[in-house]
């Protein structure tokens, strides 16, 4: 009696450790507070937030079609491998059931990695492939092959193959003996492998994520690009939609064999009758109602297979949504949008070409490297008029990385300083050395990023931020190392809200982050400070693999528009390059305020970046590397 | 005149390096029932898939009333096959499995109709439409499966082992029920079996097969009688298979023994082998047979005894309605037409081999 007890507890302690997680999530996806650690009542109001996010939207939408198309293809394709294995002699079955079974076993990534390499390798023979829906639906197909082979071969085996005969002897062509006496006995296995490679292509990630192009999102890597720039409370509504449909549809996966073995002992009812209209009328009629409906709305959605489009390359949360709708709007031209967390990550999907990027936003020393790389095209001017509002200043600026501005838009600029907290800091802050000061320990903030931690260090002793001498680089990385024990974190975006809720005292932050971080908490100060900085600027730019060339400047143009040179300024708070911009800003504080456009003398102390070469980019990774690992 | 239906002519097949028939050749009458018996791995499944066209042969032909149907596919025949495991749809109901080839071939619904209650009536299922294939038992799947072949009213119907599976007395049954058929039916059946009672029970003429040869065809008094060779003699029935030799003219020397027989043509002294059924051998007092031995055996069969008889160093096969009791001095007699002589071996299969099922 006790003996049960326990064992029951015990179980039931193993269910709690196993769905603890998930039971979290799902308890925080009815929180109507946004922050974690607070219980604000019980509310459903981040599911209706999160069926009004199209985006959202859109990515379910796109990860349900790619689901059930690649596991209906998947499974006629599977079904046929399974019966022509099934037809092979006992030794072949082997091998091929054990090469089939590869890719069930193989790791993901090793798959994703090998089908990109595949798709962009047959851009060499059809240079308008692009990786994309198809790419990612091939990709699918691929992967969910195995299991419908998995669970329709034991069907197959089991059944008796004097059956097939038997039709056969009795005049049945081979494709009706098949559909009317082979198909019956193995439909459980064909269900099942559907809704198992149904659930795999829903759940997937890695795959997805290598394979897809511009634009198209399915929920997995949605996520993903979402919790980057921190978690919203949709996400856990989304999740545990998402946890609901699998545990659906595994319980149907599990169950369904099981109910068709045992329906024959039972002799034709019409409620028999009825059922068997709906499997065999009713059900495959309204999935392909749902697929070819689902196709020509989502054709209708889809913005990456519209004819003329531009497909746009930009940092996370770095234009305000509305100017893309304003130019989608007053062009007709379609805009399809894709992010980029650092400059290192977007380089090698823009030099890799898998995608064919139209307009890409790299800043100052990356563009020197794309163009030391041949990766950009020129621009033509002809088709940029609103060039004359960019302040020469800037353009002279951006010579140092691209001589001629042959390559190059400025679209916003900004400096590197330190974002601290008056109510937490009572020392005065104008030098990098608070960032060393050791009764700021776990209250700082740095940047995880080569160039500007390298840049800080260098600067606080007193050298280029460009340096290439292997000293003063050492002497950098020795200091970094020294103020890692005080560092609370090194973060990118987070720095943003980290220091507005008050979790750290001192930050590295980018000007343009530090204006929206006032108007969120007022205690927060930014400074330059006095041994010097970065100054950067971010432009557009055109790769030369871009598709829709000229569609790039009439964007880039229209972004050099005085109103929407604002429009973005008022949503991103960076510095604009655009002067008659600057003379529509409403707010004086703001229009003159110094850290979105500090003086001149200022700027004297700061530096651009340049681009050092591989070999310098190398060694500053690798000293990174050795401070982050220790 | 029985009419020629099926011409096969030197049919030969191999799996691999396995040759199962080797240059065989065969013709079927019209209406008969005709049996393929051999031991199992002889040949003869293989044979009837060929005529049912699941398998080509390597070489040779099958002709069908007077047109070649060798790489014909199984739809277009105008066979139909009884399979071993029934093969019955688990799907469907009796009436839809019945039903099957006739909606095939586009019949209308009232003929179907009085097809499937012919067909029931006729294998004794009045009925039975409604039902599931997985509720019945053997022997009636059995008879469905009949049904399901015969309503197309093909012109051959093969059956391959079609009563394996069943108990001995359903199988006693369906065995009259199947040359009830025949009869009613007029079709052609090819029956393969390696039953050897169900063979000679049922058969127009038997086609006795070893390793992909034919040893012997014949009606089954022929087959039973007078086996040509060791093979057929120890595969049909049990016998005493002994080495002899043919003195002369119905003269043959068995264990050092004369016996009068009534084969001739076999020469002088030559070395043959005799067959004597164990049925055939009369004990009597000693003495007054042609040798004289002991009884070492004996067992209760029911409808007879069945005794070893010690003599010359040769254990004897007796079957006898009179009980010896083990021990007794028996002497061995044999009716000169009760011998069946027959030449040596002179390949491997034409051996007596163990029965294996």
């Amino acid at each position: 009696m006790i003996k049960s007890t326990l064992q029951k507890i015990y179980l039931g302690f193993i269910l709690l450790l196993l769905y603890a997680p998930i039971l979290t999530l799902i308890a925080l996806s009815f929180n109507s507070s946004k922050t974690r650690s607070k219980w604000g009542g019980f509310s459903g109001k981040w599911y209706v937030a999160l069926f009004q996010n199209e985006d959202i939207m859109n990515a379910l939408y796109t990860t349900l079609i790619i689901a059930l198309l690649s596991a209906l293809i998947a499974t006629i394709i599977g079904t046929a491998a399974a019966i022509g294995i099934q037809a092979l002699h006992a030794k072949f079955r082997a091998v091929m059931m054990g090469i089939t079974n590869i890719p069930m076993l193989n790791a993901d990534i090793v798959t994703g990695i090998s089908l990109m390499l595949l798709f962009i390798g047959c851009r060499t023979f059809f240079p308008q492939f692009s990786l994309g829906f198809t790419t990612v639906l091939l990709a699918h197909i691929t992967f969910n092959i195995p299991y419908v082979i998995l669970s329709v071969s034991p069907k197959l085996k089991q059944t008796n193959k004097y059956t097939y005969e038997a039709a056969l002897d009795l005049g049945a062509s081979p494709i009706y003996a098949f559909f009317k006496v082979v198909m019956p006995d193995i439909f459980p296995g064909i269900c099942s492998g559907f809704l198992l490679a149904f659930t795999m292509s829903l759940d997937d990630f890695v795959i997805t994520h290598f394979t897809t192009g511009a634009g198209v999102h399915t929920l997995s890597t949605k996520i993903y690009s979402e919790v980057r720039k921190g978690i919203k409370p949709e996400m856990y509504a989304l999740s545990t939609l998402l946890f609901v449909s699998v545990l659906l549809l595994l319980i149907l996966v599990n169950t369904a064999p099981q109910e068709n073995v045992k329906k024959p002992k039972k002799a034709p009812t019409k409620l028999r009758k009825a059922t068997r209209i709906v499997v065999r009328r009713i059900v495959p009629a309204t999935m392909i109602l749902v697929i070819v409906g689902g196709g020509f709305f989502y054709s209708a959605q889809n913005r990456s297979s519209a004819a003329n489009k531009v497909i746009v390359y930009n940092w996370g949360e770095y234009i305000d949504p509305e100017v893309l709708d304003i130019f989608e709007e007053e062009t007709g031209i379609t805009v399809v949008y894709e992010e980029f967390e650092t400059n290192e990550g977007m380089f090698p999907k823009v030099q890799a070409g898998a995608v064919s990027y139209d307009v890409v936003c790299p800043s100052d020393y990356m563009i020197q490297r794309m163009i030391e790389n041949n990766l950009l095209a020129e621009i033509n001017f002809d088709n940029i008029p609103n060039i004359k509002n960019i302040g020469p200043q800037y353009l002279k600026q951006s010579q140092g990385f691209d001589p001629e501005n042959k390559y190059s838009v400025p679209y916003c600029w900004g400096t590197v300083g330190i974002l601290y907290n008056k109510t937490l800091v009572d020392d005065p802050v104008d030098s990098w050395s608070i960032l060393w000061d050791k009764k700021y320990k776990d209250q700082i903030l740095m940047q995880n990023s080569v160039r500007d931690a390298f840049g800080i260090a260098l600067k606080y002793l007193g050298y280029s931020l460009n340096s290439t001498d292997l000293d003063e680089l050492q002497a950098a990385k020795e200091l970094l190392m020294k103020q890692k024990p005080l560092v609370q974190a090194y973060v990118v975006d987070q720095v943003r809200d980290k220091m507005i809720s008050g979790e750290a005292a001192l930050g590295v932050i980018y000007s343009g982050e530090a204006i929206y971080t006032q108007s969120e908490n007022p205690n927060l100060e930014y400074v330059i400070p006095k041994e010097g900085s970065n100054v950067w600027i971010d432009s557009w730019v055109i790769p030369k693999n871009a598709q829709n060339k000229e569609n790039a400047e009439t964007f880039i143009n229209f972004l050099c528009r005085p109103d929407i040179a604002k429009k973005n300024f008022d949503y991103i708070t960076y510095s604009t390059p655009n002067i008659p911009a600057r003379d529509l800003i409403e707010d004086d504080a703001i229009r003159n305020s110094t850290i979105a456009f500090p003086d001149a003398s200022e700027l004297e102390r700061c530096e651009t970046y340049n681009y050092l070469g591989t070999k310098f980019d190398n060694i500053y990774n690798e000293l990174w590397r050795e401070i982050k690992s220790k | 005149m029985a009419r020629k239906l099926i011409d096969i002519s030197h049919i030969s097949k191999s799996y691999g390096d396995n040759l199962v028939l080797d240059d065989l050749n065969l013709y079927i009458n019209e209406n008969k029932f005709l049996t393929l018996l051999g031991p199992s791995g002889c040949g003869k499944t293989t044979l009837l898939r060929i005529l049912g066209g699941f398998e080509t042969p390597d070489q040779g032909n099958v002709i069908f009333d007077g047109v070649d149907i060798t790489n014909l596919a199984p739809n277009k025949r105008q066979l139909n096959t009884v399979f071993q495991k029934y093969a019955l749809f688990t799907h469907m109901t009796i009436a839809e499995n019945i039903a099957f080839g006739l909606k095939i071939k586009g019949k209308s619904k009232a003929y179907i109709n009085d097809k499937i209650k012919y067909a029931l009536k006729l294998v004794n299922l009045d009925g039975f439409e409604n039902r599931m294939a997985d509720q019945l038992s053997g022997g009636q799947q059995q008879r469905i499966a009949i049904a399901r072949a015969i309503v197309n009213e093909p012109k051959v119907l093969l059956l391959d082992e079609p009563l394996g599976a069943l108990d001995l007395k359903l199988r006693q049954d369906m065995q009259y029920e199947l040359i009830r058929l025949k009869n009613e039916l007029g079709i052609t059946f090819v029956y393969v079996t390696h039953d050897q009672e169900e063979a000679l029970t049922m058969s127009d003429t038997i086609v006795v097969m070893n390793q992909g040869y034919i040893q012997q065809i014949g009606s089954p008094e022929d087959i039973y009688n007078e086996p040509e060779n060791a093979f057929v003699a120890d595969f049909i029935g049990e016998s005493n298979i002994l080495p002899a030799t043919m003195v002369e003219d119905r003269l043959v020397k068995i264990l050092g023994v004369n016996f009068p027989c009534v084969d001739t043509g076999f020469g002088r002294n030559k070395p043959v082998d005799a067959v004597i059924r164990p049925e055939d051998i009369d004990l009597v007092k000693p003495g007054e047979g042609l040798l004289d031995g002991v009884v070492t055996h004996l067992i209760f069969k029911g409808v007879h005894y069945e005794m070893e008889v010690t003599a010359n160093n040769y254990e004897w096969l007796v079957h006898s309605t009179d009980m010896f009791p083990v021990g007794t001095e028996v002497g061995i007699k044999v009716d000169p037409f009760d011998i069946q002589i027959m030449k040596k071996p002179e390949s491997e299969d034409e051996e007596a081999v163990p029965i294996e099922e």
